[in-house]
């Protein structure tokens, strides 16, 4: 398993083959490669097996991996044992890595379009005349004065692929980097209560009661084989009393069929709820009293340096969230939720995780909050069981850049997706916006649009929209390993290799709060043409010379690794893995302030950390309640200081009254009551009268947000709990689909304002009545033979909506009507 | 001779369908066209079975997984008129692809359902032929297939203990499904020895075999899971 090579003899070799036949199978077949029954077996191959270590990267949960490769081809992809992650476990997807890798639509070579845009015809091209024909391209934006023309759409922009990118952007002179992955809606919470722009890990090993609302624990969340080594751990085999995972969800998804109690409720009011359990906490007394006096801010009524009186969050709570009016807005009965509160504030360590439908939502800011403020009172902050704010992987740091006076210049553009002008919200624009822009050449017109991990033509509402900024940008590159929406409307297609023929870092998503790195190595020879695109913006960079050329001095993406790992080796804590019994030994040290060093030099060190699959910092250090609180006020802010400064920032540099904005932006609070913790009616498009179903679009693991459609092993395992394969299909409560007609398995129409699908009824009892559900992934018109033309994309009937504060994407904000088709 | 034997924890299983894909790999699986599959022809040696109980408010979701049961009685053997399928020494029920005639007996017998048929010849495109595994043969058509534990596996361990010239240990030999299981809720090992983990998992109060009372005897033990349906009674 170290990635020795062993190479079996042709003597041994029939041995294993007699042994073989006098067990079950018979030696006719047991060569695939592959001679029919009864010829002569001729052609024997090396079978030289290696076991190599790596990464899988097809989602963000950052597994580690164990090739197993025989004559050069992978056969089988494992769990690496020593990966903190996954522990030799791997997902579905994890498995089906094989038929994406040798998957017979791949793109083989760079292409570059013939017959101008909107044609659909393409010439192969040489890797050479493919770089010098984009930075000849980007060369003249430069020349124009214009490099903030070029937006970088990055679809993984954590690790060092994502920092290159953002080099690549501040050397060449543009602003615009701009993600698109799906974001956490926590993370406002965060940065409004604690002053940290990051995302928190959940310790949910050591949790006692886990208040999920409408997080995705098993369903693909941030790191699905973690997740689910976690659930097994809570239910069998955890010493001590038995975890409770209450989830509170608008449908029952695999998470609220596995959890101890499902909670429906009505979408958009989870907000609601969280202040409702925050009342009862409070008014019984049951909250973390200690930790609110000592750490908290804005918990009572305070009065300010000028003499004014605020409002606590307190007395907001007593006075507007009583059980019956919460119960009304949510539709959860009252008992339950004095039920769920009490054994939250009873049951610790408990811990409450916001989910994408809770703070994708028109409201979703404020749920966020509110959802937050919930691991305050039970004062479960960087504490075992509770939220942990976790430490960044130590890379080491990249020499600074000597940008020219044109990067400069670009630079100071503003940000394309910044919520500026025309879009009031605080943070970002969701992605439909942006292609409004492009469009709408606001405020400057977009010259050049990189793809890379990222296909907003099939992941955004109003696609075909997107589609026609992306026509009308005269230059649109393209990093994808398959002709994907997007991809198709590119002018230069240059392919990335796929994950295992590559080098690459693999950080774990924070979850435990230690920070974790996998090493992700070439595990065979590149099928094809394709070039690793760390490679290709360092050749890119070279090839325009100057400042750009001097700011990458690395040749390839793998010395750019070695570099950053080097800050691992430095760090003077955390180890390469190791198993788990060697592991906690150091672990134990470490905690008391030892440190070994474990290797001699960097080299003996990365020969290590590349045969063992990668570095782990070990442990987490708890409660450093000086560094997590970076308010003005110190503390954790019920009363968001910064949330008010920033609302009266933009409120000024917009010249309008304060009252002004938050009317613009649709928050009906007023006064104190805005930055804290409260709820705000979700907005939904299309009217109740009209449509009267809210459409909930949901994730499923195999799916992967859309790029597991390619994998026919995903498509005969994706519609599990209704029997479907290979398909769509829309979850309709049974009683509901009884009112309109419908019986399992009719075709439907589903129609919102923005559009129209057909798609297969089935009558799921875990289905809320008002509430339909379609899976978010299918619907391709593109991306490879068995991808498209499957099932319908849930996206052609969302709207463009955006939360009310942030600005974060409003996924779960769309009514539809339904009708027999 | 050990008694090979997998015990499946549901109150673990998170229904992620690791195993089902784990065993598709490993097995050289082939997958079929959408229309095929309409047809009920996917082949799924390994399969997750989901039962919806109740009404809303009040539901679950159960998740089984079920591979092949090995059964110490099997009703697939008997009815079986070329010997291609038997139970061979250590309780495995192996099938002999080149010996089936496609009678299809052993498919209709097995309560479990766990046999399938190749109506044709298993179709990859020729890009993905590189990543079958080159120790599971792939199977002609005509003939009935299904989980066998991943023998091969099995010879492996073997051929290795024996040239470490040692015993077979606990570990050595395991199902690519029981390898995979995210959530760890499937165990595997030998029945017979009373210190193994299967062993002592199968007498705990907790433990089912499915259709338990047909007397097929099935050497793959559930867990039923834990606090919601309340501690199993033992009769």
């Amino acid at each position: 398993m170290d990635g020795t090579t062993f190479k079996i003899e042709r003597r041994e070799f029939l041995k294993l083959l007699a042994g073989a036949t006098s067990g079950m199978m018979l030696s006719g077949y047991a060569f695939n490669k592959l001679t029919p029954v009864g010829q002569a077996y001729t052609d024997w191959p090396e079978r030289i097996e290696r076991w190599v270590p790596s990464v899988c990267l097809q989602c963000s949960g950052g597994c580690g991996l164990m090739a197993r490769v025989v004559d050069g081809n992978v056969v089988k992809l494992e769990g690496n044992p020593l990966h903190p992650v996954n522990r030799g476990r791997l997902c579905p997807l994890g498995h089906a890595g094989l038929q994406l890798v040798y998957n017979p639509d791949r793109i083989k070579t760079p292409m570059k379009r013939v017959g101008g845009k909107g044609s659909t015809q393409w010439v192969s091209i040489g890797w050479d005349e493919a770089i010098n024909l984009l930075a000849e391209r980007l060369g003249e934006l430069r020349e124009r004065g214009q490099p903030h023309s070029l937006i970088v759409l990055d679809g993984r922009p954590t690790g060092l692929m994502g920092a290159l990118w953002e080099r690549f952007c501040q050397a060449y002179g543009t602003p615009n980097h701009l993600p698109t992955d799906e974001p956490d809606g926590m993370r406002i919470a965060h940065r409004f209560m604690q002053g940290l722009d990051q995302l928190f890990g959940y310790d949910l090993e050591n949790a006692n009661y886990i208040l999920s609302f409408g997080c995705q624990l098993l369903d693909g969340w941030r790191s699905p084989v973690q997740l689910a080594r976690t659930y097994g751990y809570l239910r069998q085999e955890r010493p001590g009393p038995r975890a409770k995972l209450i989830q509170i969800e608008r449908r029952l998804s695999p998470t609220a069929a596995r959890s101890d109690e499902w909670i429906p409720i009505r979408p958009g009011t989870e907000g609601a709820l969280a202040l409702g359990i925050a009342y009862v906490l409070i008014r019984e007394e049951l909250y973390d009293r200690r930790f609110i006096e000592q750490y908290t801010f804005g918990f009572d009524d305070w009065t300010d340096a000028r003499g004014q009186h605020h409002k606590g969050f307190r007395r907001l709570v007593l006075e507007r969230y009583r059980p019956e009016n919460v119960s009304a807005i949510t539709g959860v009965p009252v008992d339950t939720l004095i039920r769920i509160a009490k054994q939250f504030a009873t049951t610790r360590p408990a811990v409450a995780i916001g989910g994408a439908e809770a703070t994708l939502h028109s409201n979703g800011a404020f749920n966020a909050l509110a959802i937050h403020a919930l691991n305050a009172l039970v004062g479960n902050l960087d504490l075992p069981g509770g939220v942990l704010i976790g430490e960044e992987i130590p890379f080491k740091r990249w020499p600074p850049i000597n940008s020219d006076a044109v990067a400069r210049e670009g630079r100071r553009r503003p940000r394309l997706d910044r919520a500026e002008g025309d879009a009031p919200w605080l943070d970002t624009l969701p992605l439909e916006a942006l292609g409004e822009r492009i469009l709408n050449g606001t405020p400057y017109e977009v010259q050049a649009v990189f793809l890379y991990a990222s296909n907003p033509v099939f992941s955004t509402p109003t696609s075909a929209r997107f589609a026609e900024a992306l026509e009308r940008v005269p230059l649109v590159v393209s990093f994808a390993s398959f002709m994907d929406e997007s991809t198709a409307y590119a002018d230069l297609i240059l392919p990335d290799h796929t994950y295992l023929e590559k080098w690459q870092d693999g950080p774990a998503p924070p979850l435990s709060g230690v920070p974790t790195l996998g090493v992700a190595q070439p595990v065979i020879e590149p099928l094809y043409e394709t070039r690793h695109t760390g490679d290709v913006i360092l050749a890119l960079a070279r090839r325009m010379g100057e400042t750009l050329a001097a700011a990458f001095p690395w040749t390839d993406f793998k010395e750019v690794l070695m570099f950053s790992v080097r800050g691992c080796y430095e760090a003077r804590y955390g180890r390469v893995f190791s198993e788990s019994f060697e592991g906690a030994f150091i672990r134990q040290l470490q905690e008391r302030g030892w440190w070994i060093p474990q290797f001699s030099s960097f080299e003996a060190f990365w020969e290590e950390l590349v045969k063992r699959g990668g570095w782990s910092g070990l442990f987490h250090e708890y409660g450093k309640w000086g560094h997590i609180f970076r308010t003005p006020s110190k503390r954790f802010e019920f009363y968001s200081q910064r949330l008010k400064a920033e609302l009266e920032a933009r409120a000024e540099r917009r010249g309008q009254p304060l009252d002004a904005l938050l009317e613009e932006l649709n928050i009906t609070a007023r006064g104190d009551e805005v930055f804290l913790p409260h709820y705000e009616p979700a907005r939904f498009a299309g009217d109740e009268s009209q449509y009267p179903f809210h459409l909930n679009p949901f994730h499923v693991l195999v799916l992967n947000s859309g790029s597991g459609a390619n994998l026919p092993w995903m498509q005969e395992i994706v519609g599990l709990h209704v029997h479907v394969k290979w398909d769509s299909w829309l979850e309709i409560h049974p009683e509901t689909a009884r009112k309109l007609g419908i019986a399992d398995g009719d075709w439907v129409w589903v129609e919102s304002p923005y559009g129209k699908v057909r798609i297969r009824a089935k009558l799921y009892p875990g289905s809320m009545p008002e509430v339909v559900n379609i899976p978010l992934g299918l619907g391709h018109t593109a991306s490879g033979r068995w991808a498209s033309g499957r099932g319908v994309n849930p996206y052609a009937l969302i709207g463009p909506a955006a939360d009310r504060l942030g600005g974060l994407p409003a996924r779960y904000a769309t009514r539809v009507k339904i009708s027999k088709a | 001779m050990p008694r090979w034997a997998m015990v499946i924890d549901l109150d673990k299983c998170t229904g992620c369908q690791a195993c089902v894909i784990a065993c598709k790999a490993e097995n050289n699986i082939p997958f079929v066209s959408p229309e095929q599959a309409a047809m009920g022809r996917t082949i799924s040696w390994m399969e997750v079975i989901p039962i919806v109980e109740g009404e809303y408010p009040r539901v679950r979701v159960r998740y089984i997984p079920r591979p092949c049961m090995q059964c110490d009685n099997p009703p697939c053997t008997k009815v079986c008129p070329v010997y291609a399928t038997f139970k061979n020494e250590e309780g495995l029920v192996a099938q002999i692809y080149p010996r089936c005639i496609g009678c299809r007996y052993c498919t209709a017998a097995c309560p479990y359902t766990v046999k399938y048929f190749n109506w044709y010849a298993p179709q990859w495109p020729e890009e993905m032929r590189a990543c079958l595994n080159p120790d599971v043969s792939t199977r002609p058509k005509g003939v009935v297939e299904k989980c066998t534990f991943c023998h091969h596996r099995l010879q492996k361990a073997k051929e290795k203990a024996r040239a470490e010239q040692r015993e077979l240990r606990e570990g050595d030999y395991v199902p690519a499904c029981v390898q995979s299981c995210p959530a760890g809720a499937m165990f595997f090992g030998d029945l017979d020895d009373p210190m193994s983990t299967v062993a002592q998992l199968a007498r705990s109060a907790r433990a089912f075999r499915l259709l338990d009372d047909l007397g097929t005897e099935p050497k793959v033990i559930y867990l039923i899971e834990g606090e919601w349906y309340g501690p199993r009674k033992r009769a």
